[in-house]
């Protein structure tokens, strides 16, 4: 198990080293000069240009110019906008709580309502009620995050005023639409999971020994069967904490909400580099950090990859 | 002899013509299948739908309600919302269909080599794909998005290469599998190339399992295609396209719910369609897994 670890941890560090890499690149890829990609079709003078090169520190060599990059990065220093000159790190960081806030928010309503009606479809398999679920669930991995968006802005705040279709801080009102929007697409797939791991772990013998030991259904289902069933959906909820980050972009754009998905759309739309780079390596790294730590929680919750 | 050709076909006792069979069979596959006949008709038959230019403003009929002369109402500026939508179905559901076969044609390759040759290629291809699956939803498109400037041709490319660490993955299993089998060696011992090894007798035999990811994956990159042209990321003003057509949209959801819910339902459409058709073909592949399990 050591041994698994150890690689395990190796090859997290191995893809945060390529993580940098191509993130640090990002500047250089850009068809043409980077400075003119930045300055666009102002009329700038060249003291201008080099001003700008000597910012972004593209007169060195290149490995010089990724030790530069890596080593700053690793003392938490992202570089500066070249928008508004504030540090990158202190913009994320700014903007952080409130992405985490949402993405806490809709993995707790996917569990929530994904994990009643998954429960419910596998227990009452086969009827309309779990046909019923399970094409409710391929509707919602079907829809657009931002199309359904619109539609519960449309209801809830356009029909029934009871939320605002901005949002912009942490208050229940405020986070119930973002939330509900990121989540509901996610309990779907919280949904089949749930039926498919309870399906499998009811047809298991040791659920036939304990009813025919007379153990009462209600039992059954929540100490024997459902604790089992959770396993894979304990991994997979820490999958998704990270993957939401990623999947907030969409939603804190639509919501004119504040956030780093937010944050790295204009990015991107104002060519502000530095910033896109750093919004990408934080939400990465974090990404595969707790990949890695989903997977070493996952060898110690699972006896049978423990003993091997 | 037309009659019985046609017979001798239908009776056919390949593998593929029984999964083909098994998947026309199946209800969900049906109405699928037809979603999507409808679908991709109506776009691209759209003049004979509608004799409006998507693209001609016309202010003093901006934000019509839905009627007769318009079913789909007008958007802020007077267009015609229906024909827009005809219109920009045909870029939608291409978008999709572009972007996954860049991501299949480079992550297979990509996966072949790597599952063929192993070594340090093997090693390298594997670390590159798990740097690309490090960037979780939408964060990789975005990425080559910054890289190569918004446009339709640059968001088509970026969702491509977000699907290569899935073939990739995928196909490179499935050669590892392969790669041991009888006749790969019987092919090697009589002095095939490695190309002619790769293209005539391992690519065939994974080619199924790649069919359920292929179909499964036009809908996910029709939606991330949509999501990058709702993000602004996309197709340039004034092209047609749903998930542009609801980012214009949303700025009138208090006034003009046509605006929304139209294209958001095209594109709801479209991918259910397909994840409908995607389910049936998975299901009809299971059971016909021509790798056996290495026990």
């Amino acid at each position: 198990m050591i041994n698994y670890l150890i690689r395990r941890i190796f090859t997290s560090i191995l893809v945060l080293f390529g993580v940098s890499m191509l993130v640090f690149s990002v500047i250089h890829l850009i068809p043409g000069d980077v400075t003119m990609a930045i300055l666009g079709r102002q009329k700038v003078s060249l003291e201008k240009v080099a001003e700008l090169r000597e910012q972004l520190g593209l007169n060195d060599p290149i490995y010089v110019q990724y030790g530069r990059y890596l080593n700053k990065a690793l003392h938490g220093d992202l570089g500066v906008s070249i928008r508004n000159y504030l540090p990158v790190s202190k913009a994320i960081a700014d903007q952080m709580p409130s992405t985490f806030a949402l993405a806490m928010s809709a993995l707790a309503i996917a569990l929530s309502i994904g994990g009643v009606l998954g429960l419910l479809a596998a227990l009452r398999h086969g009827t309309w009620f779990d046909t019923l679920i399970m094409g409710l669930s391929v509707s919602g991995l079907s829809i657009p995050t931002f199309w359904m968006g619109l539609l519960l802005i449309l209801l809830f705040s356009v029909k029934l005023g009871l939320f605002p279709s901005i949002s912009n801080d942490s208050s229940f009102a405020d986070l119930f639409l973002p939330a509900l929007t990121l989540g509901l697409p996610e309990a779907a797939i919280v949904a089949r999971m749930i039926r498919a791991s309870m399906l499998d772990v009811l047809s298991k013998e040791y659920i036939t020994t304990a009813r025919a030991k007379g153990v009462p259904e209600r039992m059954v289902i929540l100490k024997h069967a459902l604790r089992n069933a959770l396993i894979p959906v304990v991994t997979f909820a820490g999958l998704q904490m990270a993957y939401l980050l990623g999947g907030a972009t969409i939603v804190e754009t639509m919501f004119a909400r504040q956030g780093i998905g937010r944050l790295a759309v204009q990015s991107i739309l104002n060519r502000d580099y530095p910033m896109v780079q750093g919004v990408v390596l934080v939400t990465a790294t974090i990404y595969v950090l707790i990949n890695t730590l989903t997977d070493i929680t996952y060898v110690f919750l699972n006896p049978k990859i423990r003993l091997q | 002899m037309i009659s019985k050709s046609s017979t001798t076909l239908f009776q056919s006792n390949s593998p593929g013509v029984r999964t083909f069979k098994r998947i026309l069979r199946n209800r969900s596959a049906k109405i699928g299948g037809v979603l999507l006949f409808i679908l991709i008709f109506v776009s691209y038959a759209a003049p004979l739908f509608t004799d409006k230019d998507p693209n001609k403003t016309v202010p003093a009929l901006a934000l019509k309600s839905p009627s007769f002369e318009f079913p789909m109402g007008t958007d802020g500026i007077g267009r015609d919302n229906f024909s827009r939508f005809l219109y920009g179905g045909r870029l939608s559901l291409r978008v999709g269909l572009v972007g996954i076969i860049i991501g299949a044609l480079l992550g297979t390759t990509l996966g072949l080599i790597s599952g063929y040759f192993g070594g340090w290629l093997d090693a390298l291809i594997s670390w590159f794909t798990d740097v690309l699956m490090a960037f979780p939803d939408i964060l990789l498109a975005l990425v080559i998005i910054a890289i190569l400037g918004p446009g339709i041709t640059n968001a088509m490319l970026a969702i491509g290469i977000s699907f290569v660490p899935s073939f990739m993955r995928l196909t490179r299993s499935s050669v590892l599998a392969l790669r041991e089998m009888t006749y790969v060696e019987a092919a090697r011992s009589l002095g095939s190339s490695d190309a002619r090894i790769l293209i005539r007798h391992i690519l065939p035999n994974s080619i199924r399992m790649l069919l359920v990811l292929i179909t499964l994956g036009i809908g996910s990159s029709i939606l991330a295609g949509a999501a990058l042209n709702f993000l602004g990321l996309g197709a340039e003003p004034p092209t047609a396209e749903w998930g542009a057509m609801l980012n214009s949209g949303m700025k009138f959801v208090r006034q003009a719910w046509w605006l929304t819910v139209f294209p958001g339902a095209g594109i709801f459409l479209a991918v259910l369609s397909i994840n409908l058709i995607g389910d049936a073909v998975s299901d009809a592949m299971a059971g016909t897994n021509v790798i056996p399990d290495k026990k």
